[in-house]
């Protein structure tokens, strides 16, 4: 710890200030996280106990157990998994379609097409939430995978991310395989794929992230509790706790447990995706 | 000319036709449900059923709503504390990011205080509903630090704590994420500036000032600028954290307007708020936009 800042050129006290800093922001966000784990993998008892509980009494998965057998945890996990990656999968390719017709010269009404899609991204879907769950009532999409699937499957953000992409694709490419009669399809598959696999790749973790996490939208148009998704099961187990007494229907264990779980996709997605997100926040590409 | 533009378009038909599934997504699932949003926010419900249109009646009803005013209040007292605690945190990881030589520690300190912001409000609220609960770490740190007279407090239920701790919590998820976009500007500087900075006899700390600060100035407007866009939007954190004895305190525009329109089906005043605050973002967002003169740096 203390020769992490060497050769930065910080003497005295500025040195042990930025040291302080370092040290205490660290522990702010680690600590919290810290203890959900210690928390998550303790028996119930011992979660249910007072303390600073960093350190396990006596270890145990039981928790976990518990958020399975008893909380059916299984289910809103599946459903979470299921509609969030082949709602990304379909968001991408269409996304890269879009983005595709957008990086055209001289296509005609190019200015209308692109103003047309910058208009969703300026009213944003969370402000329209009473007729979005109209409309999905007139669709009878409401309480359906289907619903929760279609429901954002193409956002205004994503087609401009996929277009900058393109765009650093040299034009006379496609211009010359057209000359050779290749189709826009084949165009599209054998040249601009491979080429911006890293933008697909970006594109994909961005949105898988948002998706796994959208609580508002399942909120809004899912009231069957057998297709809730993990953010809405994880809530209603949260609520169940009497956060006055501290009493809780379900064990705090299994609560941290039912955390951890529904983390570890991300984390995972985090440790592969780590570059292609950051590479995302650096074309100042911005999800809300 | 006509018959010219009639060939282009043939030129790009299958160009077109690549275009309709999106083109169709956003008229049925954006297009309409603002239009309709629009419409339902002139009518009400009458008794036997159908809709009559009623003029302005529905704007005047959430004004003149104490509810809907305390919300608007509530929404900006947490979103602005969160911003600005946000900010000077997300601004000191970064310039602490920057400090640090050894790359181990780089890059734990990163992903630690990034990975929050991967989260979803549903993980982090449960998360600190635990940890500001009676038997949980905060109260066992005032245990410890205070001694075994100290009672336990009830955070999640005390009304003066309530927008501090929605200010904290959601500052502490975002912080991480505002320090990348901070990085990412920083990690642009040319170190032969430092390095001559250094020559003329510049302290470290006199570089950060007067080197590192003054370039991520263009960054710092582009997080205002968001951070405005989305001021009126948070709906997740509120939803998944308030209870009933803080709600007074924290209920947001969102959050009511959810309760309004999906739960009691207050269908006209719930879409008229809606429609205020979209009104609102997109006024708010210019207005900060002009005063920082964003365009003229990214256009």
């Amino acid at each position: 710890m203390k020769n992490i800042l060497d050769k930065n050129g910080l003497t005295g006290f500025w040195r042990v200030l930025f040291l302080f800093l370092t040290a205490a922001i660290f522990l702010t966000m680690f600590l919290p996280m810290w203890n959900v784990f210690v928390v998550s993998t303790s028996t119930a008892l011992d979660s249910s106990q007072s303390g600073i509980k960093l350190w396990w009494t006596t270890f145990s998965v039981e928790g976990f157990f518990y958020v399975f057998r008893v909380a059916k945890m299984a289910r809103p996990f599946l459903n979470s998994f299921f509609i969030t990656t082949i709602g990304t999968v379909i968001q991408v390719l269409l996304s890269a379609l879009a983005g595709y017709v957008l990086i055209q010269k001289s296509l005609p009404f190019k200015n209308f097409i692109s103003s047309f899609i910058m208009l969703t991204m300026m009213v944003p879907g969370d402000l329209t939430l009473i007729s979005v769950y109209q409309l999905n009532k007139q669709l009878s999409l409401l309480n359906t995978y289907q619903g929760l699937v279609l429901n954002g499957l193409v956002s205004g953000f994503s087609i401009m991310m996929m277009r900058n992409y393109f765009e650093t694709v040299p034009y006379s490419l496609a211009e010359s395989a057209r000359m050779d009669g290749a189709g826009e399809l084949k165009i599209f598959g054998s040249i601009y794929i491979p080429i911006s696999l890293p933008g697909f790749a970006t594109v994909f973790f961005m949105e898988y992230v948002a998706r796994w996490n959208s609580i508002m939208l399942p909120a809004t148009l899912i009231t069957d509790e057998k297709k809730y998704t993990l953010p809405l099961m994880l809530k209603q187990m949260i609520m169940s706790v009497d956060s006055t007494s501290g009493t809780a229907a379900t064990p705090d264990n299994a609560i941290m447990a039912a955390i951890v779980i529904s983390t570890i996709p991300l984390l995972i997605i985090y440790m592969f995706a780590q570059r292609f997100l950051m590479e995302g926040i650096n074309m100042g590409a911005v999800k809300g | 000319m006509k018959g010219q533009l009639k060939k282009k378009i043939l030129r790009y038909k299958e160009i077109y036709l690549l275009l309709i599934p999106v083109l169709i997504y956003f008229l049925v699932f954006s297009y309409y449900p603002l239009v309709l949003g629009i419409i339902k926010s002139f009518q009400k419900v009458k008794l036997l059923g159908g809709f009559e249109m009623v003029g302005f009646h529905n704007y005047k009803e959430i004004f003149g709503d104490r509810q809907y005013r305390q919300a608007f209040i509530n929404s900006l007292a947490v979103g602005g504390g969160t911003f600005l605690l946000q900010f000077v945190w997300g601004l000191l990881i970064a310039v602490l990011l920057n400090e640090i030589r050894n790359k181990a520690s780089k890059s734990l300190f990163q992903t630690v205080t990034y990975i929050p912001y991967l989260l979803s409000w549903s993980v982090v609220g449960g998360l600190w509903i635990s940890i500001l609960s009676p038997s949980g770490m905060v109260n066992g740190i005032m245990r410890a630090l205070l001694g075994t007279g100290y009672s336990p407090m009830v955070f999640m239920s005390e009304g003066r704590y309530a927008r501090l701790i929605m200010i904290f919590t959601g500052a502490w998820k975002g912080a991480g994420y505002f320090a990348a976009l901070f990085l990412a500007a920083m990690v642009g500087i040319d170190s032969a500036l430092y390095e001559s900075a250094r020559m003329d006899g510049a302290t470290r700390i006199k570089q950060i000032r007067y080197i590192t600060l003054p370039v991520i100035v263009p960054t710092m407007k582009v997080i205002a600028v968001l951070t405005v866009m989305g001021i009126l939007r948070n709906f997740d954190q509120i939803f998944v954290m308030m209870n009933a004895s803080i709600s007074d305190k924290v209920k947001n525009l969102l959050v009511l307007i959810y309760e309004q329109g999906i739960i009691q089906f207050n269908v006209g005043t719930a879409t008229a708020a809606a429609t205020v605050v979209l009104a609102a973002t997109l006024l708010i967002t210019s207005v900060v936009r002009k005063i920082l003169k964003y365009d003229e740096i990214y256009s």
